[in-house]
């Protein structure tokens, strides 16, 4: 009885009590803050471009599908674990260059290649730099207006930002910023899917499904866009109407579909800053032995860590010496195995590691 | 058929050729991901390979924060998806045999993945095609379980997995002889 009480205290204090699970607090604050937003953008909602209504209707979809994804991802125990303690260490002084290095000029993406590097540049660049036009102009975060006087005003968020002739440069780039991105993204998947065909790696484990679908719908929004481009500049329009809904459909279909494919991987990136900034912060703190040689090898938080998270699993390595199989650095670890094979420590024989790399 | 990678470790005479085919690979961009230790160096000449043994469930891919770690139909525990590894190398400090090599240029783990370029059609990955000693073997169950027959012990001694491992594994280890109680004649 008693139990019952202080657990009805408890829960009572908490916010989270007003929604049913994780997944209904996290739809619900997103879908007000898109609507806080567009009110004061759109000026009290007398700026909606309703012709984009179908994007708006994905885009929900898009988060429903986002939130139910990414939370199962997050009550994985390692994920738990990063994630917690990369928020906890999210305001380091690294982290603003190891965010630009992983997530904008993708630093280790040149190092496995340069062909890489470039496909990856002018696709992720192509799709952020669209989506920074597209989704502020469907929730009308930003729009335009044509001044009375040949000048082009830009408003974002209800405030009038810049106001350029109207054929001027920074008008042009804006009114053609989604074709620059398409043909970025086109050139990029075209690339992709080349080196999907040539590459031996990639021929080895790709699938239609996860590795090709994402490209070929990113061809496809990307080409749709650009014949919408096409027809009102060489064909007065024509065929507009079902082209805008050809590319309307294969939007949102991208969107709905982003969580759960291959391109799950761009709203997922963030982590590696939250992993390098724990690698960092906690090696500072203090290196753990090998229990065998005494190299340090890890940090000791990372080694506790891990050891924690296979027990969740019900992954237990303890060797008869008496510690867990993950306090032994790597070489030590390979060695010890050897010893269980062979009946000779070897681990404990103080000589080097003999020739492991097939060089000569 | 499936067929298994079946590791005789005494056959072992060191040559290394296992590492030299590792990195001929499609998959492999040239960098091998076995390797090959002598037993007691001091004494004698003995070597024994070791590489991923393909956990049936694998602490790396337990372990891994962003689900980077795929396990293939056939049983096999691939390299990281290089898209999803965040470099955190969690999978090298879980993997109780210590096999997750990682790139730190690169931000990627990589590790053996039974090339499965070649192994997804039954065809023996690169280590066991010319391995000239017959210490890695492309077998199946039945064959694995002739060898077991071959050997016609009594002492309940014959070990292909545990307890000299740490679970189950897909790759089948034959202990050398001496562990197992007996002389093996080749």
């Amino acid at each position: 009885m008693q139990a019952k009480v202080a657990a009805n205290q408890k829960t009572g204090k908490s916010i989270d009590n007003a929604f049913a699970s994780h997944f209904a607090k996290s739809m619900f604050l997103a879908v007000c803050g898109l609507v806080t937003l567009s009110f004061f953008g759109t000026r009290m909602f007398t700026h909606v471009d309703l012709n984009l209504y179908g994007y708006m209707v994905g885009t929900i979809i898009f988060i429903g599908g986002f939130f139910y994804r990414f939370i199962a991802w997050g009550e994985r125990p390692p994920t738990k674990i990063f994630i917690k303690k990369g928020i906890k260490l999210l305001f380091r002084k690294s982290t603003p260059k190891t965010s630009v290095e992983h997530l904008a000029t993708y630093n280790f993406i040149w190092n496995r290649g340069i062909y890489r590097w470039t496909q990856h540049i002018l696709i992720g660049w192509g799709c952020i730099l669209s989506c920074f036009v597209t989704f502020p102009l469907v929730f009308g975060w930003m729009y335009f207006t044509m001044d009375d006087n040949g000048y082009y005003s830009i408003i974002a968020m209800g405030i009038r930002v810049i106001t350029v002739p109207a054929n001027g440069i920074i008008a042009n780039l804006s009114y053609n910023a989604l074709n620059i991105t398409a043909v970025m993204v086109i050139a990029g998947v075209c690339m992709a899917l080349y080196r999907r065909l040539k590459n031996m790696q990639a021929r080895a484990e790709q699938k239609f499904m996860y590795d090709f679908l994402p490209l070929y719908m990113l061809l496809l929004v990307s080409v749709t866009g650009l014949s919408l481009t096409f027809m009102n500049i060489f064909l007065r329009g024509a065929g507009q109407p079902a082209m805008s809904l050809i590319h309307q459909w294969s939007v949102i279909i991208t969107l709905i579909y982003l969580p759960f494919g291959k391109l799950a991987h761009i709203p997922f990136r963030p982590m590696s800053v939250f992993a390098r900034n724990y690698r960092e912060h906690y090696a500072e703190q203090s290196m753990k032995g090998c229990k065998v040689c005494g190299d340090e090898f890890v940090s000791t938080e990372q080694s506790k860590d891990v050891v924690e998270v296979l027990g969740v699993n019900d992954i237990e390595f303890q060797t008869k010496e008496g510690h867990h199989l993950a306090e032994m650095c790597l070489p030590c670890r390979r060695k010890y195995r050897i010893a269980q094979f062979s009946g000779f420590p070897i681990h404990e024989l103080k000589v080097k590691e003999a020739n492991q790399n097939a060089k000569g | 058929m499936k067929k298994r990678l079946y590791l005789e470790l005494e056959n072992c005479i060191g040559c290394r050729s296992c590492l030299a085919a590792c990195t001929q690979c499609g998959g492999h961009e040239e960098r091998n991901r076995n390797y090959v230790y002598d037993v007691n160096p001091m004494v004698n000449r003995q070597t024994m390979p070791l590489m991923c043994l393909h956990c049936v469930n694998p602490a790396c891919a337990r372990s891994c924060p962003a689900q980077a770690i795929q396990i293939h139909e056939t049983g096999a525990v691939l390299s990281a998806l290089v898209e999803k590894c965040i470099g955190c190398q969690n999978c090298t400090i879980a993997c109780p045999y210590g096999i997750p090599k990682f790139d730190t240029e690169q931000n990627l783990m990589y590790k053996c993945d039974l090339c499965i370029d070649r192994t997804k059609d039954s065809i023996p990955p690169m280590c066991a095609s010319v391995c000239p000693s017959n210490t890695l073997q492309w077998l199946t169950d039945e064959e694995i379980e002739n060898k077991k027959k071959q050997f016609n012990l009594d002492n309940g001694k014959w070990v292909t997995s545990i307890p000299y491992l740490e679970g189950e594994t897909n790759v089948k280890v034959n202990l050398p002889g001496i562990l197992q109680g007996i002389t093996k004649l080749f």
